[in-house]
């Protein structure tokens, strides 16, 4: 059983300005999936997932269709399929 | 009267009462506290059994209640009370909560929200997703108007007297925004670099973070933006007011003049300062020591001021105010501070080698030469004057600097800090002595101060203790020097003829409006305060600039302070249960014991760490006030941060209640894990998951962005459950969840959905043969009722429960998903309504309706009805129903007591 405390939505939420550019840094060089960024910013992915999302919603960030085999999404910095 | 009918709350059931009783023509008023009509129903994906789409049915119905010719709708309002006249009729307050935004201009663009600096839980979304301070409340929203969450002042804001947006310029440092930021402080005073190493932080006070690990570093952000801005090479990027053809004088070169100078250009005045000295900047270019702020970073926020045109004139006294106005200049600022000091009144002090504070700093910053070496020096005083003369003497290499307080440590009117690190640099203190006179040898020079040791009496009217003499106890400090810092004084005898004088010379104008008895002469800061600090004096040219501009224009002397009230601290801190504590960035300070040059005794921040600072941030009062979403709002005057909460009253002749009900709060069945594990949700979030603005691009689960494959449903979570107080059936989770089980094998063709029930209550048209095609459809429905869920280290969880049909063996099953099918609560808001006449509520708290077999709706106080779930859990085609009965029980109600109000032709 896991037994790491998960913190309080609100304050995982305030943070997600500083994590921006933690996680835009993280794809600069392509997709990755919430355990991948999660991987690379050193932070936990249940948290990960609120900052993405939060991105993903103002336009910051935009999925790449379709999941991979282990059920993730890979997520891209906006304008990214037009990059490549 | 104002309106035939109030409807509290516009969810499905208030918007239907309100429509029905307008199609028949009475004037009716619908009050809603969120942002947008539509309550509950908006947000969900479809509805049972038609699987029709929420939003598709909902909006025709939102659109015709706000533009329904018989309606009245008030979004982000709230009713207060509601009383009962004694003709029958109601008088309620209705509090029309400040939006910031202008309804009518908002064209609804959601630039302000995209530009917004603060993240907050969107409670339209269920907490899954963040949204910003400043937010439409849903893409259906109607009206679709942005609104600024925005609770007051945050403290660090409200507590700086110049007037600083504090948490705004830290709110857009955590963005990045570190020009921005500049400019935002610059928005108040052109002196950031200074501010930013010389300010006592009176924000950092306030902060609330200091009631955990410890306040922001605010002063040190503000250097860091300032240091960053001069790297950076910027131009200042201010707005700037064409020339408008006037001029003013500005007296002095200090905190309050160059403030006062640099808004005054701003409006497009045309503006010189007057300067005495022959360097520009008042105490802090000729004061304040370098270790604390260099004068380079003093003449680059004095270089602000040039930038905006203003000419500064130095080695220039005024010395006759009229002649100015004979210039050509049309109103006079006096701000020439307090650069005298206040003598020691003792015996001898005329002596070599006595010496002023004030003066003493001067001629170290002006580079003049004071031989301080191989000298024992004594400092009189104990505020930060004596304090910074005390760092320099040490730093010019006397041999001991011994500062002399005539009351103790705590009553010490320096910063703390300061008297610390002056500690820590090796200056000596020796408390309760008060110099009696200064001891000299044959050739006049000083040899010692003679001092008498004091006893701390009763507190006097500064509230610290009174220092009296103890009689005998009288004793000499060997000393060269002695140094003066009891005090300081305006110097206004060239004024007196003109303006008004005060106590010790200041100069005396009106509090408020800082004009003087001249009405072209206004005075501002120390010079009339006496000597405060820099950020009092920096407030105080901001508002003489004010009241300046006013009375040139023909306004009011007022408008100046329009702060919002500061939020309260304790209610910041209880929107969380638990906070992490976060490391604080070091203080940066480097202190020597024995210091021997000017450099700085303190580091900047760096990026990280400012960065890091900045994110610990809790936006106390939400809207950090950046002003960004000022910036980005294309319509002009459409955003107003100080807007104030508006109060009316309205009298009407009947009231609806559609308060509608409350979520169970799924955090009180510990055993199931909400809020413990994140994959455990609740029917509400998936409801979100499975709409078409969704928070998430698809149905993921929130531990990891995981599709999920295996989803798990457990019925009548917090109803017909004792244990948590609720016996009642919520009548509509079985067909949410069916619906739901239904959406999901859609959306995820692959995914097995599980259904723990205690029984399925599908009684309704059409609601069983729903039922058999979401089993037809691969849903598994298990009886039985869960007992506990756990979480497995990947996020996994697994559900143990009773399998009654096969045995009543227990069961261990494994999902990536568990959904919480949560009951429903009274929403007890509704009884607060009356606070005068008890509105009943039946044994469950729902507002009751005493004859609800044949009168539903009709509640225990005649004029007062209910609709929909507020008195009791119901589905949408039933609350529909229900607020239909209700208004036509308000129609009855109002014919028979012929209580209508005039309907427009």
């Amino acid at each position: 059983m896991s037994t790491t405390r998960i913190r309080e939505i609100r304050e995982i939420i305030r943070e997600e300005p500083v994590m921006q550019p933690r996680i835009l840094a993280a794809l600069a060089d392509g997709p990755l999936t919430i355990p991948a960024i999660a991987q690379a910013i050193g932070h936990p992915t249940d948290e990960v997932l609120f900052w993405v999302m939060g991105m993903r919603r103002y336009g910051k960030i935009q999925e790449v269709p379709g999941a991979d085999d282990e059920g993730y999404f890979r997520y891209a910095t906006a304008g990214w399929a037009v990059k490549a | 009267m104002d309106y035939d009918a109030l409807v509290v709350g516009s969810g499905i059931g208030g918007m239907e009462s309100a429509l029905k009783l307008g199609d028949m023509g009475y004037k009716v008023l619908v009050v809603e506290k969120e942002a947008s009509v539509g309550g509950r129903m908006i947000l969900l994906s479809k509805v049972f059994p038609t699987l029709d789409c929420a939003s598709c049915i909902s909006t025709p119905k939102m659109a015709q209640t706000i533009h329904h010719p018989n309606l009245t709708v008030l979004t982000y309002s709230e009713v207060e009370g509601i009383a009962r006249n004694g003709d029958g009729h109601f008088k309620a307050k209705v509090k029309r909560k400040a939006r910031y935004v202008d309804e009518v201009a908002c064209t609804g663009c959601q630039k302000c929200e995209t530009a917004c600096t603060v993240a907050v839980p969107d409670q339209f979304n269920a907490d899954l997703v963040a949204r910003r301070a400043a937010y439409i409340a849903f893409p259906q929203a109607v009206p679709k108007k942005a609104v600024i969450e925005r609770q007051g002042s945050s403290p660090c804001t409200f507590a700086c007297p110049a007037g600083i947006e504090a948490h705004g310029y830290v709110s857009l440092i955590r963005s990045g925004e570190y020009e921005k930021a500049h400019r935002l402080v610059l928005d108040a005073t052109p002196l950031v670099g200074t501010l930013g190493r010389a300010c006592y932080a009176p924000c950092e006070s306030e902060c609330t973070r200091g009631s955990l690990e410890g306040t922001l570093p605010i002063r040190r952000l503000k250097r860091f933006i300032s240091d960053r801005h001069v790297e950076s090479g910027e131009d200042l990027g201010i707005e700037v007011a064409p020339p408008n053809g006037h001029r003013i004088a500005v007296v002095g070169s200090g905190p309050a003049g160059l403030t006062a100078a640099w808004q005054l250009a701003r409006m497009g005045y045309g503006v010189k300062i007057f300067e005495a000295a022959s360097e520009a900047g008042g105490f802090l270019r000729l004061a304040i020591p370098s270790y604390r702020l260099p004068v380079e970073v003093v003449e680059r926020d004095i270089d602000n001021v040039r930038a905006l045109g203003v000419e500064i004139a130095t080695n220039s006294p005024v010395r006759d105010v009229e002649a100015l106005k004979a210039d050509g200049y049309e109103a006079v600022l006096l701000a020439t501070g307090t650069p005298r000091s206040t003598g020691l009144g003792v015996p001898g002090e005329d002596r070599l080698g006595v010496m002023g504070g004030p003066e003493f700093l001067r001629k170290v910053k002006l580079g003049q030469p004071v031989d301080m070496a191989g000298r024992q020096v004594v400092v009189v005083g104990g505020g930060n004057v004596a304090m910074d003369a005390a760092r320099v003497a040490r730093r010019l290499s006397a041999t001991s600097v011994n500062v002399v307080y005539r009351r103790g440590r705590a009553e010490m009117p320096a910063h703390h800090v300061e008297a610390d690190d002056a500690e820590k640099e090796g200056v000596q203190f020796t408390f309760q002595v008060a110099p009696v006179e200064v001891v000299g040898d044959a050739s006049g020079a000083v040899s010692g101060l003679r001092c008498v040791r004091m006893a701390l009496g009763e507190p006097d009217g500064s509230g610290r203790r009174r220092p009296e003499p103890i009689k005998g106890s009288e004793f000499v400090i060997p000393c060269q020097v002695v140094i003066g810092a009891i005090g300081m004084t305006a110097d206004t005898a060239a004024f007196a003829s003109l303006i008004g004088l005060g106590r010790n010379g200041a100069l005396q104008a009106d509090p408020k409006t800082l004009q003087t008895n001249v009405p072209w002469v206004f005075a501002a800061g120390d010079v009339v305060n006496g000597a405060t600090d820099i950020t009092r004096a920096v407030g105080e040219g901001r508002r003489a600039a004010h009241m300046i501009d006013r009375w040139l224009t023909g306004g009011m002397l007022d408008g100046f302070d329009r702060r919002l009230p500061v939020v309260d601290k304790a209610e910041v801190l209880a929107r969380q249960k638990t906070y992490t504590i976060r490391p604080t960035a070091p203080d940066g300070v480097t202190l020597e014991t024995a210091p021997h040059d000017f450099r700085e005794v303190e580091g900047g921040l760096t990026e990280a760490q400012a960065h890091e600072a900045a994110g610990r941030c809790m936006d106390c009062a939400v809207c950090s006030g950046c002003h960004e979403c000022v910036a980005a709002c294309p319509v002009d005057g459409c955003i107003d941060l100080q807007a104030r909460d508006q109060e009316l009253e309205v009298e009407v002749g009947a009231v609806v209640v559609s308060t509608g009900y409350r979520l169970f709060a799924a955090d009180l069945k510990p055993q199931y894990g909400f809020g413990k594990y994140r994959n455990v949700i609740t029917g509400m979030q998936m409801d979100r998951l499975l709409a078409p603005t969704r928070p998430f691009n698809t149905i993921l689960r929130p531990s990891d962005g995981k599709v999920p494959e295996r989803i798990a449903y457990v019925m009548c979570t917090g109803s017909r459950d004792e244990t948590v107080g609720n016996p009642l059936c919520s009548k509509f989770c079985c067909m949410y969840s069916v619906k739901q089980n239904q959406l999901i094998m859609g959306a995820l063709p692959l995914a097995e959905v599980t259904v723990h029930y205690i029984d399925i209550r599908a009684a309704g048209k059409r609601y069983d043969e729903f039922y058999e095609q979401s089993k037809a459809m691969g849903a598994t429905y298990v009886k039985g009722r869960v007992a506990k869920i756990t979480e497995k280290e990947n996020g996994d969880l697994i559900l143990r429960y009773e399998d009654i049909e096969n045995g009543g063996k227990l069961v261990d099953a494994e999902y990536d998903l568990v959904v919480l099918a949560v009951g429903v609560q009274p929403n007890r808001d509704a009884a607060a309504l009356f606070p005068e006449e008890r509105l009943a509520e039946d044994e469950y708290f729902y507002v009751a309706e005493p004859d609800e077999d044949l009168n539903p709706g009709v509640t225990s106080i005649p004029g007062v009805f209910v609709a929909g779930a507020a008195s009791g859990a119901k589905d949408i085609v039933d609350s529909i129903l229900h607020a239909g009965a209700a208004a036509a029980q308000v129609a009855a109600h109002l014919e028979r007591t012929q209580a209508k109000a005039k309907v427009p032709a």
